[in-house]
């Protein structure tokens, strides 16, 4: 059996055409099946598994998959950490283009020379690796890397200095309010393998028409990455002193919830509520800035000082403090919306109640290693340590979780509701880790003064309000 | 063995590797101590940013670093296992002792960092820093001390002498960008000599080939000169360097230690700025230092020159023969009962043998053969020799007696 794996989103139409083209009909794949394993029409032997494109190389790296595409820069971010991993890029397949960049805002500067006279240099990014790689290349000084689950366009300027993006275009930056420093990768769809399938495995049923299409102009070069920036410490710039207090409020799943406590808290942000946000919403309250970001990059920002309060879930909560038991960020308002449990779960198959017959039964199967898939990974490393698991790895994915489990991992942390997804995907939850709300964070050693406290408070109490309305609903 | 329980790139030190390693600590520290060095230990976690500027490391090396976010990460912060000891010490000089005018400081640490394949990742290096303004007397002094202790291990040292400065200056000559000269100079710390013909297009003054020139050897203070000559006019600043490297050259010939001079050798570190030297034993580099004058400012304590050097640990200990294990003559005691009171006689006995100079074997288990065996009895102790009768001896202190001085203590 061939396994190959395919990136859910954008891609998916664009890359659908071009294997129809090689021969290679995926069933559901272009229209956007919510199934996540997809037949090949008339080809038995090719087992098609959608994924988060971000996952792919990790996916092909594993093993767990011979052949995948994904965007070239999500191989290169975990290459430039992991050199070792046996994945090989194949074929640029002519879809999906964009560059990687580095990109500052307006009134920065247009190269990269001011770098050097910063005192610390704060990087946002989808892409770690690539952040961190570059900041050494360029041998910043002081620099700290954000790792962010995504809209790293709207960090720069208050919090970060730069973010590394990816984007079709310059002009895509320009829009955003950003400003392309330095292009890192120049990148788009790649066929990529896994070396030791390659190496021993005979995949060219599907290599073969994925090869032999007609050469794609791609992009080549492969990284760049900066000269060193002269250090310059005559220049550097003391830190401003805020004089607003920052809230973060959700986009995706939370922002329904979050919408819906901010209006009951009687709190009016112009661009926000439940069904539309824009980047930077107006808030009617004076000394207030509002921006909308990620939820599961609250934490961070809290901890770091760069926002004074969040809404975010707990989930994304306790995997910040999992990860940082020092972190000074607590929940300071349960706001009792978006209730789930994040739950341990496994096949239907698995003949266990509990977790402790689970790893009974893995036991008696003599698995050397139990392959534990979650998005939030710092939870699920908890987690497994405190059950006592043997050897373990915790596979990070960024979604599509339910068609993990049992092929591609042996359990599962999953946030769950009402269990209906779980049946339709023949899994069961067999441990509750804990129930997650949509809450409100801060540091739990605030010290704020005259206004920037008056304001604090006045959201703090407005949102406590909230929660003492559901409750009399 | 499964090696797949043990890490990549990790490995065991077993006895007979332990022994010789100790060897090397204790030649080491003893050179070290009658130089007047004080002993220090720094942590194995440091933060990452002491290493990532410029004039610190060179791109391969901290590309190599192990780096991760500390439990207390949450700022975005990075740290690092301790990829060398020179940054750490100097570290260690601003934080705890920047008010000494002068700082001689020794250390046995490991160092991490990644590797191909199953190459070592963890190094254990001997290493010293003279913090204080002490050129030429105290390059000179660095260098005696390393070949001291390569040669009280048995080693024959080759000293490898050369000068970053003469590269620096040449990269500044050529009228690169400082980011151009800092990066074709981290491409010949990486070990790209050829980046050497890119700046001999620009200093076409300089006439036949900075490479040939730079990347040869040379002997002594007359290769020095041929240096001077042929450079010096194109590259008027190269004076400062070749003075310093033929300061430090002219002390060694006075001394009798013989050197070879290959300008260009760098490798590394970046933060290498006047003299430097290499020791080599059979052709293997075991060791290797040098001036570092900029680095104690960088991290923000003032302007104070220094230099150091480190020797290789492993690489040394691997080149020395196999020792004998040191046995101190050996006594198993056993009890025959097992009672606890027996048993507890039995450790009395063993501590006070320990204190008379034996080597004393409680719980069975060592291969080694013991030269006496005691066991406890009712109302005293049954001596064993072989080929000797048993004795029975009433008291700790009257065995302890018939063996001493039966060894002739």
């Amino acid at each position: 059996m061939i396994k190959l794996a395919l990136p859910a989103g954008d891609l998916r139409s664009p890359l659908a055409q071009l294997l129809v083209s090689c021969g290679l009909r995926v069933e559901g794949y272009g229209r956007g099946s919510r199934a996540y394993r997809l037949p090949v029409e008339g080809r038995e032997d090719v087992v098609v598994r959608v994924f988060r494109e971000k996952d792919i190389p990790i996916q092909i790296a594993l093993g767990n998959y011979d052949l995948g595409v994904c965007n070239l820069a999500w191989l290169t971010e975990m290459q430039v950490r992991f050199p070792r991993q046996p994945v090989v890029a194949l074929r640029g397949m002519g879809v999906g283009q964009c560059g990687i960049f580095a990109a500052g805002t307006d009134g920065a500067g247009d190269g990269l020379a001011h770098l050097g006279s910063m005192g610390l240099v704060r990087l946002a990014s989808e892409y770690p690796n690539l952040a961190e790689t570059f900041a050494m290349a360029a041998r910043l000084p002081a620099y700290r890397v954000q790792a962010v689950w995504g809209a790293a366009e709207a960090y720069p300027p208050e919090d970060a200095d730069l973010a590394i993006v990816a984007a079709a275009e310059e002009a895509t930056l320009r829009a955003q309010g950003l400003r392309p420093l330095f292009c890192l990768l120049d990148s788009s769809a790649w066929l990529i393998a896994n070396a030791d399938a390659l190496a021993s495995k005979d995949l060219s049923a599907v290599l073969g028409p994925l090869m032999a299409g007609a050469p794609v102009p791609g992009p080549a070069g492969g990284l760049r990455l900066p000269p060193p920036v002269p250090p310059d410490k005559r220049a550097a710039q003391p830190l401003r002193e805020r004089s607003s207090v920052r809230l973060a409020v959700p986009d995706g799943h939370q922002q329904p919830n979050a919408a819906d406590a901010l209006r009951v808290a009687g709190l009016v942000f112009d661009g926000y509520d439940e069904s539309r946000c824009v980047r930077r919403p107006v808030s009617s309250l004076v000394g207030l800035e509002v921006k909308v970001i990620r939820p599961h990059d609250m934490p961070q920002l809290v901890a770091s000082g760069e926002m004074d309060l969040a809404i975010t879930g707990r989930d994304c909560l306790m995997n910040h403090l999992y990860r940082f038991p020092s972190s000074p960020v607590a929940e300071v308002v349960d706001l009792r919306r978006g209730q789930f449990n994040l739950s341990a779960v496994v096949s239907e198959e698995l003949p266990a109640a509990s977790i402790g017959e689970a790893l009974d039964s893995w036991r008696s199967q003599q698995k050397a290693v139990l392959r534990v898939a979650a998005e939030l990974p710092d939870v699920a490393d908890h987690y497994a340590r405190s059950r006592h698991f043997w050897r373990y790895q915790v596979i990070p994915i960024a979604g599509a979780s339910e068609g993990f489990v049992p092929e591609d991992a042996d359990l599962l942390i999953e946030g769950t509701e009402t269990g209906k997804t779980l049946a339709e995907n023949r899994l069961k939850a067999i441990d509750l880790l804990f129930g997650s709300t949509t809450c409100v964070i801060a540091r739990k050693d605030v010290a704020l003064h005259g206004r920037r406290r008056r304001v604090f408070d006045e959201v703090v109490a407005a949102l406590r309000r909230s929660v003492r309305t559901v409750e009399t609903v | 063995m499964d090696d797949s329980m043990r890490c990549r790139g990790m490995r065991d030190i077993l006895p007979d590797e332990m022994r010789r390693f100790r060897r090397v600590e204790q030649a080491f520290r003893e050179v070290c101590l009658g130089w007047g060095y004080e002993e220090v230990r720094t942590p194995t976690i440091e933060h990452l940013h002491l290493f990532t500027s410029t004039g610190t490391l060179s791109p391969q090396m901290l590309g190599r670093v192990y780096s991760f976010l500390d439990w207390d990460g949450w700022s975005g912060e990075r740290v690092v296992l301790r990829p060398e000891s020179t940054i750490p010490a100097v570290r260690l000089y601003v934080q705890e002792m920047r008010d000494r005018k002068a700082a001689k400081l020794f250390y046995v640490q490991n160092v991490f960092h990644f590797a191909q394949g199953d190459e070592s990742r963890e190094e254990w290096q001997c290493g010293v820093e003279l913090i204080g303004d002490t050129q030429p007397v105290g390059d000179v002094e660095l260098i005696l001390m390393g070949c001291e202790v390569l040669q009280r291990l048995g080693l024959q040292p080759e000293l490898r002498l050369s000068a970053p400065g003469i590269l620096r200056v040449i990269l500044a000559r050529a009228g690169l960008e400082m980011s151009e000269q800092l990066a074709l100079y981290d491409r010949i710390l990486d070990g790209d000599v050829g980046a050497l013909d890119e700046v001999q297009e620009r200093l076409s003054d300089a006439g036949g080939s900075l490479r040939a020139l730079l990347s040869s050897e040379g002997e002594g203070v007359p290769y020095l000169n041929n240096l001077r000559a042929a450079l010096f006019p194109a590259v008027p600043e190269l004076a400062r360097p070749l003075d310093e490297l033929t300061a430090v050259a002219e002390v060694l010939n006075e001394t009798g230690c013989p050197y070879r001079i290959s300008p260009a050798r760098v490798r590394n570190f970046e933060y290498y700025t006047g003299p430097a030297f290499h020791f080599q034993v059979d052709g293997k580099t075991v060791g290797g230092g040098g001036r570092y004058d900029a680095l104690i400012s960088l991290i923000g304590g003032g302007g104070t020159p220094a230099s150091g050097f480190a020797l290789y640990l492993d690489l040394i200990a691997g080149l020395l023969p196999v020792d004998r294990a040191e046995e101190l003559p050996s006594v198993g005691v056993r009890s025959g009962s097992g009672k606890p009171d027996d048993l507890a006689a039995a450790f009395r006995l063993a501590s006070a043998l320990r204190n008379a100079g034996r080597s004393v074997d409680v719980a069975a288990g060592r291969e080694a053969a013991v030269s006496w065996q005691v066991e406890v009895v009712a109302g005293g102790f049954l001596l064993n020799r072989d080929g000797a009768a048993p004795r029975r001896l009433p008291s700790v202190e009257e065995v302890v007696r018939v063996i001493t001085e039966a060894a002739g203590d």
